[in-house]
């Protein structure tokens, strides 16, 4: 287990890197130069150039790559006496701010978004998906499933703008979103995520359903099933214990990924939303060809996935008792 | 100012705008229903402000771009001189702020003297000096913050190799002699130097409170308000700055206790709740303009129409061409396609005449004496005839680069251009790295759009930074991006800077752009407007002449409930 769990952080480490670099050299050779737009209107060469000198910019990009890779893990300093502490992701020109301190800052946002989301989604789309499948062919089934299909067809940002519409504008239920703390306001917290959680939670509870029903179809006419009911076992125990447990496996992989990626920023629904967290950082530091905020946020979103993947890779074993690391 | 729109990314002026004195249609700088959107200025209450973004920059050294430098300079910090809080013509008659006049030129203007009245203080109580603005103005050489406006660079003696003052270096050329003085040595006369104190290079900044590029996250307050709190992208808390004397002020109201700056909604999220105007929201405005989709809702009703404020642009977009190879090195064929153009369907394309005005010369009408100037006097869809015949029956392929938000407009010159024989293709391109292409000189597009817009009203802020050709570069070019090169109107630039007499400099410009207009490297054709809403609570709103058309937030309050 602990030579499998090194061997797996090894791995992950390694994919960082690759990726880090990877985004490196797309910036190196996209022809928008961070010095010019930093340095305003009607800059000259040579002030161009020290501003340049000023970001690090002026070093070959392997020098680049490898003080960015060495301040992540030691701090540096940066031009003008800025202090950039462990760990050290650059700095954003455009933010005036480390972009450690931006992601830090944007974090409670997403993962607020994402784990409410996650919780309605699975709540909703495993019930649903469950149900179809212990009622297949039946009216039910097929209404749940055509609603199933409606719901995975909408854009999220239709789905956001017909909530707003709805239920912020015409009926006035809800206030317009404002993210909120959740230390500061719990009330306050929940009731401004309540229309993204469901924009995101309507896409992917639709998902879900279908996974887990056709996953619930194929585990419930298991020979394995058959048998646990000729032994008289009650409908229930054979549908939780048995049915259920087996059909989780592929969904706790895809739930893995799915959450790994809405952790570092679901970018259109904070957008929608007006929502300060790490996608609409992203979608900001994209706008403004902000490299270092691009990086950061890039980095990130890879840090969450490959860790969800170690993540549910051990939850394997919980699940499924066949399972062993090697 | 047109860096915003380089932030933005799209046509140079089609989101920024300065408004224009005296001009036409909106000499009145009321809401599009006639009424000014304002009710009684009472003193109190919370200001909502819901932006969709950050600021660029806060930092007085840094801020260049409106309305950035609007909210800047009117709530956060204070200038030498300043424009007066006024709609309309009265608006650009630029007052003393910090100084007790508009400054005391000698040797011909080579030299500029100010005194800072009495009782001006930081928001801690403490006095300001000559030497925090001389030391603001040292901040805008260092090459660690950059984007601010460069004038004291241009025009400071001994700023060539100046670096700023962060490694303890000062510059000579700026003398205070006492804590009440400042006195400026310029490399050349500037007539108009009165103005240009105006810009936030010359507020103060304490060398004790200097945290280099952090500076811009916490600005130390010398205006009626200072920061509670900012967290940046999210919002941004104003509260009194108790220590700003009212009486040393003529120009700022403060009427609001506390500012709330909203950042990062989504504008039509924006747009919508304004319309609506409901609890909060009443006392909202929004920062940037209100989106071409919500216009269509705003319009027809009379009462969300007569909250719009839609002050007219003083930005010229322009239609440009690379002057330095063929088809466009003939300036017959730049001629043209200024006979060609159809400005009217350029204006539909833009949004129609409660968007943008169609523009007939570089110089928009403030800086042209409040009449636009219309060297041509074409027809508004253009005389294709005229055209014809400087094009001696030819016909031309060229390509044009846009950036991707501006396909209409693209779209629009494609049609009118084919109606001479100038066939021309479209070659879109990410707003990201719009000016990067166009401001490489060896990658500038056949025709392309461009944008520029005065720092204030002189003409010394637009037709140099254009046309000059001694400021072309390779890499990284603004301004002269038609790379237009003409020694005659080069020779003509610094026969104008070097008057003393800003009237008959003003009327040099205006003579200079008609002298530009017929060489065409260019083509302006819009002076584009900025709709701004605000709710129903709001008083003292309407659009500042020099400040994009931007809400003056001198004179903005809310009424109390």
């Amino acid at each position: 287990m602990i030579v499998y769990l090194a061997k797996r952080i090894a791995a992950v480490v390694g994919i960082l890197l690759v990726i880090c670099a990877v985004t490196f050299v797309i910036f190196y050779v996209v022809p928008s130069d961070p010095a010019i737009q930093a340095c305003g209107k009607t800059c000259t060469p040579e002030r161009v150039a020290e501003v340049r000198a000023q970001m690090g910019l002026d070093k070959p990009v392997w020098e680049q790559f490898g003080v960015y890779v060495v301040g992540i893990f030691a701090g540096r300093t940066l031009g003008a006496g800025i202090e950039c502490g462990i760990p050290c992701f650059g700095f954003s020109y455009q933010n005036s701010l480390p972009v450690w301190d931006l992601l830090v800052d944007r974090l409670g946002t997403s993962v607020s978004l994402a784990i409410g989301a996650a919780v309605l989604w699975l709540i909703v789309g495993l019930t649903v998906g469950i149900i179809s499948a212990l009622r297949q062919g039946t009216a039910l089934d097929r209404t749940l499933m055509i609603a199933t299909l409606t719901s995975a067809s909408l854009p999220v940002y239709f789905v956001a703008m017909l909530l707003l519409l709805f239920v912020v504008r015409i009926a006035e239920i809800l206030p317009y979103p404002a993210y909120v703390e959740l230390a500061e306001d719990p009330v306050a917290w929940a009731s401004n995520l309540i229309l993204p959680w469901f924009t995101l939670a309507a896409l992917y509870a639709a998902m879900y359903a279908r996974l887990s029903r056709a996953q619930m179809i194929e585990t419930m006419s298991e020979p394995y099933i058959r048998t646990a009911r000729a032994k008289g076992l009650p409908e229930r125990t054979v549908v939780v214990k048995h049915g259920m447990r087996a059909a989780m496996t592929p969904i706790v992989t895809i739930f893995g990924m799915d959450l790994g990626g809405l952790l570092a920023g679901a970018m259109i629904t904070e957008t929608v939303f007006g929502l300060p967290g790490i996608g609409r950082l992203a979608y900001d530091g994209i706008v403004k060809a902000d490299q270092p905020v691009i990086l950061g946020t890039t980095l990130l979103a890879a840090f969450f996935i490959v860790i969800a993947n170690l993540v549910v890779d051990l939850v394997y074993a919980v699940i499924d008792p066949r399972v062993r690391y090697s | 100012m047109s860096g915003t729109t380089r932030i933005a990314g799209g046509l140079l002026a089609a989101a920024l705008v300065i408004g224009v004195a005296g001009c036409g249609s909106s000499k009145s700088p009321t809401a599009s229903g006639g009424e000014p959107a304002t009710g009684t200025p009472t003193k109190g209450g919370t200001l909502t402000v819901l932006s969709n973004q950050d600021f660029s920059h806060l930092d007085p050294t840094r801020n260049w771009t409106m309305p950035h430098m609007d909210f800047g300079i009117r709530l956060l910090y204070r200038t030498l001189t300043t424009f007066k809080s006024e709609p309309g013509a009265a608006g650009a008659e630029v007052v003393p702020d910090m100084a007790t006049d508009l400054g005391t030129p000698s040797q011909g203007g080579k030299v500029w003297k100010f005194t800072l009245k009495d009782g001006l203080k930081y928001e801690d109580g403490t006095p300001i000096v000559a030497d925090d603005i001389k030391y603001n103005v040292e901040r805008s050489f260092a090459p660690e913050l950059p984007g601010g406006p460069n004038y004291a660079q241009v025009y400071l003696a001994g700023g060539d190799k100046y670096k700023g003052p962060l490694k303890g270096e000062r510059l000579k050329s700026i003398e205070t002699p006492d804590d009440k003085t400042i006195i400026f040595k310029l490399k050349r006369p500037v007539a108009e130097f009165s103005s240009t104190v105006t810009l936030p290079t010359f507020a103060p900044v304490p060398k004790a409170k200097e945290a280099g590029a952090q500076y811009d996250n916490r600005p130390f307050s010398s205006g009626p308000y200072k920061i509670e709190t900012y967290d940046r992208g999210k919002e941004l808390v104003l509260v009194r700055n108790e220590h700003w004397d009212p009486a040393t002020d003529t120009v700022r109201k403060a009427l609001p206790d506390k500012i709330v700056v909203k950042q990062g909604l989504r504008q039509s999220v924006i747009d919508d709740r304004l319309i609506d105007s409901r609890g909060d929201d009443e006392n909202a405005l929004t920062y940037s303009d209100v989106s071409a989709a919500s216009l269509a809702k705003i319009l027809p009703k009379p009462e969300t129409r007569a909250r719009l404020i839609s002050e007219i642009s003083g930005c010229t977009d322009m239609l440009g061409f690379n002057t330095t190879k063929a088809p466009f090195d003939d300036p017959k064929v730049r001629q043209a396609v200024h006979f060609a153009l159809d400005k009217q369907a350029l204006q539909t394309a833009e949004g129609g005449p409660d968007m943008a005005e169609i523009a007939t010369a570089y110089l928009p009408p403030a800086l042209s004496g409040g009449q636009a100037q219309d060297v041509y006097g074409l027809p508004q869809t253009g005389d294709v005839e005229k055209a014809k015949a400087l094009l001696g029956g030819k016909t031309l392929d060229v390509g044009m680069t846009i950036s991707t938000g501006d396909k209409l407009v693209g779209e629009a010159v494609q049609s009118s251009l084919k109606r001479v024989g100038i066939n021309v293709t479209l070659n879109p391109v990410d707003p990201s790295v719009y000016y990067d292409t166009i401001g490489d000189t060896a990658k500038t597009p056949d025709m392309f759009i461009y944008g520029w817009c005065p720092d204030y009203p002189s003409g010394a802020t637009f037709l140099p930074m254009i046309f000059d050709s001694r400021t072309i570069v390779e890499k990284g070019n603004s301004g002269n991006v038609w790379q237009f090169k003409d020694k005659a109107v080069d020779a003509k630039i610094d026969e104008i800077q070097a008057m003393t007499d800003g009237d008959a400099a003003n009327k040099a410009w205006v003579e200079l752009d008609k002298q530009i207009m017929e060489a065409s490297p260019a083509v302006p054709f819009m002076w584009k407007k900025k709709p701004l809403l605000v709710g129903k609570g709001i008083t003292g709103a309407y659009g500042h002449p020099v400040w994009s058309g931007q809400l003056d937030y001198a004179t903005l309050g809310v009424k109390q409930k």
